[in-house]
């Protein structure tokens, strides 16, 4: 059972551990009209195509990943995408009973429908047809103007810029997702992460005792600034070189736009002081991509001792920081690289 | 003789801000002034000489501060900088081959007073870490007098570090093992050599000042 509790002194929560459950609508959303577009959904909230059309795409075996994607488009677009689907996803037996290609493998190569064997037989000419065609991107309706060939667009659909955003919760596999006013709404009601306005801080951490940091422990705080929401993350855990704490903060918007603002982190005492000043990654990258990438600021666990006035028996870090908007444009050459190696 | 570091290559330049003019004289023996207003010789460096800071090899010699000084620049081929601040770039091509400790010693004088900027390359708990810090010729109570800072940038980010020179009375394994200095992860330190190209280069480049607090 949980003990250890990291405390914040700017606010007077004390921080949920794991074994808290939140208690939010379904991690996989249906409507809703700040929820995103949701593919693979089975269920009647589809519109309105010919039911017979829907059976036929429907696998046997999984009811499931041969659906086209919901949206409120006319029934061409439904077809055609369901048409491309079809050449991709689909093994056919010698009766022409269609199914999945990943239910395919768990059915041992018999049709579960007329238990024929299932062949390696593909639909070329679908295949070519799928080729050919030219479909919109899933999230037309969260605003993407663009259309791709069927093969391209998955791709541009995993990188595209008006898909909804992931919740940036540290600690729980939270699997909301939405656009950030939704987002920031659903931190404060179901996580209870405190909101803070204004671009400076000034937080005391305090850990009565900072031995214990086998679990990774974890604070999150959301500032709104310049009209911008950052997620300010504050952790211990374990790094290859023993126990750490890190604190860093994410943007939440596109990568692009977290270019224009840099923020700085000041831990110190004893007359030592440690500075971090960097730009704030994008709620894209997931928090444990920015964790692992040592993107912010570290302090292993002996010199936070030290920092926290010298007794050493307790953690009382006082983190210092604040945020700004850079005047000119970010330098070209500024890339980050790809860490996760 | 001494085991040459051919890998780790120095590119400095040196800035000389001196706000105030500083005698430069070399005193050969310090005559401390303690609170309670004795006076007195305490640690005479030659009565109570310093061991060799030069790091890595197995130098015995002991002495005070100005035979070491001259010791570290003919013996060891120690660079020595004028002036109380520097900018250094430490250039790797391959640094995921550095397994062993490895080390550069630069010294600085400035104050009348000679500094030692270490920079290493080392493992904790098999985790490859990068540190610098600073350590004072003299003793502990002359060295908090002093401070220094530290910076590494690149790619967007930028780290300080603020900090207090230790005495060279410590060995510098006791100071690196302390961590107090910068200390980056070599993860974050080929972020900040990140640029255009992909190459994994370590690109670091350090610069620092010294000043005296009184």
């Amino acid at each position: 059972m949980e003990t250890e509790s990291m405390d914040c002194e700017s606010s007077t929560r004390s921080i949920p551990n794991d074994n808290e459950t939140y208690h939010f609508s379904s991690t996989k959303k249906h409507a809703g009209a700040a929820a995103a577009v949701v593919t693979n959904i089975v269920g009647p909230t589809s519109t309105a195509a010919a039911t017979s059309v829907y059976e036929l795409l429907e696998c046997p075996v999984c009811t499931f990943s041969m659906y086209p994607p919901i949206h409120q488009a006319d029934d061409t677009t439904q077809f055609r995408d369901s048409v491309a689907e079809i050449a991709l996803g689909q093994a056919y037996c010698h009766n022409g009973h269609t199914l999945c290609s990943t239910c395919k493998v768990r059915v041992h190569n018999r049709c579960p429908t007329c238990r024929q064997e299932l062949g390696d037989i593909r639909c070329l000419a679908l295949e070519k047809v799928a080729e050919s065609l030219e479909l919109p991107c899933k999230y037309y309706n969260l605003g993407c103007p663009e259309i791709f060939p069927y093969y391209s667009k998955l791709n541009h659909e995993s990188l595209c810029n008006f898909r909804p955003y992931s919740c940036p919760y540290a600690g729980s596999e939270c699997g909301v997702v939405g656009d950030i006013p939704f987002l920031v709404s659903h931190l404060r009601d179901d996580h209870k992460v405190d909101m803070h306005a204004g671009s400076t801080f000034n937080h005391r951490y305090v850990k009565s005792n900072p031995r214990e940091v086998e679990n990774a422990t974890w604070m999150l705080t959301v500032f709104q600034c310049f009209g911008q929401y950052f997620c300010l993350h504050f952790e211990a855990f374990q790094l290859g070189m023993g126990p750490v704490y890190m604190a860093f903060l994410r943007f939440m918007g596109d990568e692009e736009e977290a270019r224009s603002y840099s923020y700085s982190l000041e831990v110190g005492g004893s007359g030592r002081k440690l500075t971090w000043e960097g730009t704030p990654r994008s709620i894209r990258d997931s928090h444990r991509k920015v964790r692992d990438s040592n993107d912010g600021l570290i302090i292993q666990r002996n010199m936070a001792l030290f920092f926290s006035s010298g007794d050493r028996k307790e953690l009382k870090l006082r983190i210092t920081g604040k945020i700004w908007k850079e005047q000119h444009s970010p330098d070209s050459g500024l890339c980050i690289p790809n860490l996760s190696s | 003789m001494e085991p040459r570091i051919n890998h780790l290559q120095i590119e400095s330049q040196v800035h000389e801000l001196l706000d105030y003019p500083v005698c430069t004289n070399q005193i050969t023996s310090t005559i401390y002034q303690c609170s309670n207003d004795y006076t007195g010789e305490v640690n005479n460096d030659k009565e109570n000489p310093y061991n060799c800071p030069y790091s890595g090899s197995k130098c015995t010699a002991t002495g005070d501060t100005q035979w070491l000084l001259q010791h570290l620049r003919n013996d060891h081929h120690v660079e020595m900088h004028d002036g109380r601040s520097f900018s250094h770039r430490y250039v790797h091509h391959n640094p995921k081959h550095l397994h062993h400790a490895t080390w550069m010693l630069t010294l600085l004088d400035c104050y009348g007073r000679q500094l030692c900027l270490y920079f290493e390359a080392f493992h904790l708990k098999k985790t490859p870490m990068y540190i610098a810090y600073m350590q004072f010729m003299g003793d502990e109570e002359e060295a908090t007098s002093f401070s220094y800072t530290l910076e590494i940038s690149g790619n967007g980010r930028k780290m300080t570090w603020q900090g207090v020179p230790r005495s060279i009375r410590d060995s510098h394994k006791t100071v690196r093992d302390s961590q107090d200095g910068l200390i980056i992860t070599r993860k974050l330190a080929l972020y900040f050599s990140a640029d255009n190209s992909n190459s994994k280069e370590l690109k670091l480049k350090i610069s620092g000042c010294v000043w005296r607090e009184h």
